[in-house]
């Protein structure tokens, strides 16, 4: 049937064909705002919506499945009290559930309230990248938010990464444990300084550090501000193990922030160092660090060796 | 007048397919291309004849085959494009590809033989291009591109005028049968 109407209508088939081959080319050729390519804005467009939508109801069945699923199997002698059980259990975990994201927002507004003098905005993980080999994410804050390429991107914990591509309401966040992100860093101890790079794995490597350097599990690791995208003594993470190797020692971080657990995030409008005015938890004098000093006070910029 | 009239009121299969000696289309295109960026050198009057145009509705129109039409009007559109340095390729090639096609369609039904015919022909599919081209500029580029203005009305009467000499002398290189 239907390959009667094509051939009936050859012509018209062809003409299309023909067009949309062109109106592909075009959107290959042609860069939006931010450098991004037209076909890449339509897709990431297309697909973000889902990706929210996704994340909403995805919530909304799980509670609504977990409910049903509980009710189904209560036996008829005990209902009412499985009932109950069941409600109560929900409650539980529902309080369970909002006293986590209460937590989480309120570590969130801490450090935000720490660091007046930088602008930041808080935005929640929308979605995460298709390809398995690549650690970004999709976070719902974009050009309408005023966010700009190459913002840092952290937590109260540490670093996340940095944004790469920007859209109107969502933007895309290169992980510091992808291939393609390096980030300028130093141990908080010795302030040697090398390079925090994604190696593909959940934990990222710290590059450059000769054999000499003396290196332990649980150093700390800062941004050393270099790379003009994070500011100074920002946590990275510490170091899992250090070995030698040529030319350079092969140092594996367990990042401080949660990358595989990420579900609101702080984006830093400006590169500013942050410098605490007023802390809920007052840090020692001698912390040189504020921004380590709120997840990890006092003793961030001690190193172990 | 009559010859328009009766040419219009011909059946399908009465209209002639005219046939050219070999290599005339690709050499009569690519001669258009090299006028029209020859000419682009010399000021404003150039701008005001679109050569290729005039090429892809003359071939279109004498030809009377949509699919030879469109491929013939987006392989001119698509050298219009590289040859201009800021236009993404494909923006002449889509509006040409559907001014092949429709020049064809129409060749197809009516008789194009008269001056007159000819000239009214060119008067629309100059500004169905223009229309066309503006569209997809739009949705594409996010460029506000006119689709009328008093200067496009200018051109299209000039470039109607010229592709009737223009059709003329083309209609010499048809091969007899």
């Amino acid at each position: 049937m239907s390959d009667t109407i094509i051939s009936r209508h050859r012509p018209l088939s062809l003409l299309a064909a023909l067009i949309l081959a062109q109106v592909l080319l075009l959107a290959f050729q042609i860069k939006r705002e931010n450098n991004v390519r037209l076909v890449r804005y339509w897709t990431v467009q297309t697909l973000t919506p889902v990706e929210r939508a996704g994340t909403w109801s995805f919530s909304r069945i799980g509670g609504l499945w977990s409910s049903y699923i509980g009710l189904r199997n209560a036996r008829t002698e005990n209902a009412r009290l499985q009932k109950e059980l069941d409600e109560l259990r929900m409650r539980n975990r529902e309080l369970e559930s909002q006293a986590a994201e209460g937590q989480r927002l309120a570590s969130l507004l801490n450090f935000r309230n720490a660091h007046p003098e930088a602008s930041m905005l808080a935005a929640e993980v929308i979605g995460a990248s298709a390809d398995p080999t690549s650690h970004t994410l999709f976070i719902n804050r974009g050009e309408r938010d005023h966010v700009r390429r190459n913002l840092a991107v952290i937590t109260p914990e540490g670093i996340v990464g940095k944004i790469v591509e920007v859209f109107p309401t969502s933007s895309q966040v290169l992980l510091i444990n992808d291939r393609d992100s390096g980030v300028g860093a130093l141990f908080a101890g010795t302030r040697t300084h090398g390079v925090v790079k994604g190696s593909g794995d959940p934990n990222p490597r710290m590059d450059y550090i000769v054999n000499d350097e003396k290196v332990q599990a649980g150093d700390k690791i800062l941004t050393s501000g270099e790379d003009h995208i994070f500011p100074k003594d920002l946590p990275i993470g510490k170091v899992e193990s250090a070995k030698a190797a040529t030319p350079f020692q092969l140092i594996s971080i367990a990042p401080a922030a949660r990358l595989d657990r990420l579900e609101d995030v702080l984006v830093l409008l400006t590169q500013q160092e942050l410098t605490p005015k007023k802390t809920e938890e007052a840090p020692p004098q001698n912390t040189p660090n504020p921004a380590a000093a709120n997840s990890q006070p006092a003793t961030a910029p001690h190193a172990h060796n | 007048m009559d010859t328009m009239l009766s040419a219009g009121a011909r059946s399908e299969s009465n209209i002639e397919v005219h046939k050219y000696y070999s290599g005339a289309v690709p050499l009569v295109c690519f001669l258009a291309l090299v006028l029209q960026a020859f000419l682009h050198k010399y000021g404003r009057f150039a701008e005001l004849v679109d050569l290729p145009l005039l090429v892809t509705i003359y071939f279109g129109v004498s030809r009377r085959n949509p699919v030879s039409g469109m491929f013939l009007g987006a392989a001119i559109g698509i050298a219009q494009d590289a040859l201009s340095h800021d236009n993404p390729i494909g923006m002449y090639g889509i509006a040409k590809t559907c001014v092949g096609y429709v020049a064809s369609s129409v060749g197809a039904r009516i008789d194009t033989e008269h001056p007159i015919s000819r000239f009214g022909l060119i008067f629309i599919l100059f500004h169905f291009h223009q229309v066309v081209l503006s569209i997809t500029e739009r949705a594409l580029l996010a460029h506000n591109m006119p689709m009328f203005t008093l200067r496009l009305l200018l051109d299209s009467v000039v470039t109607a005028g010229v592709g009737v000499v223009l059709f003329a002398l083309l209609d010499r290189l048809r091969r007899r049968q």
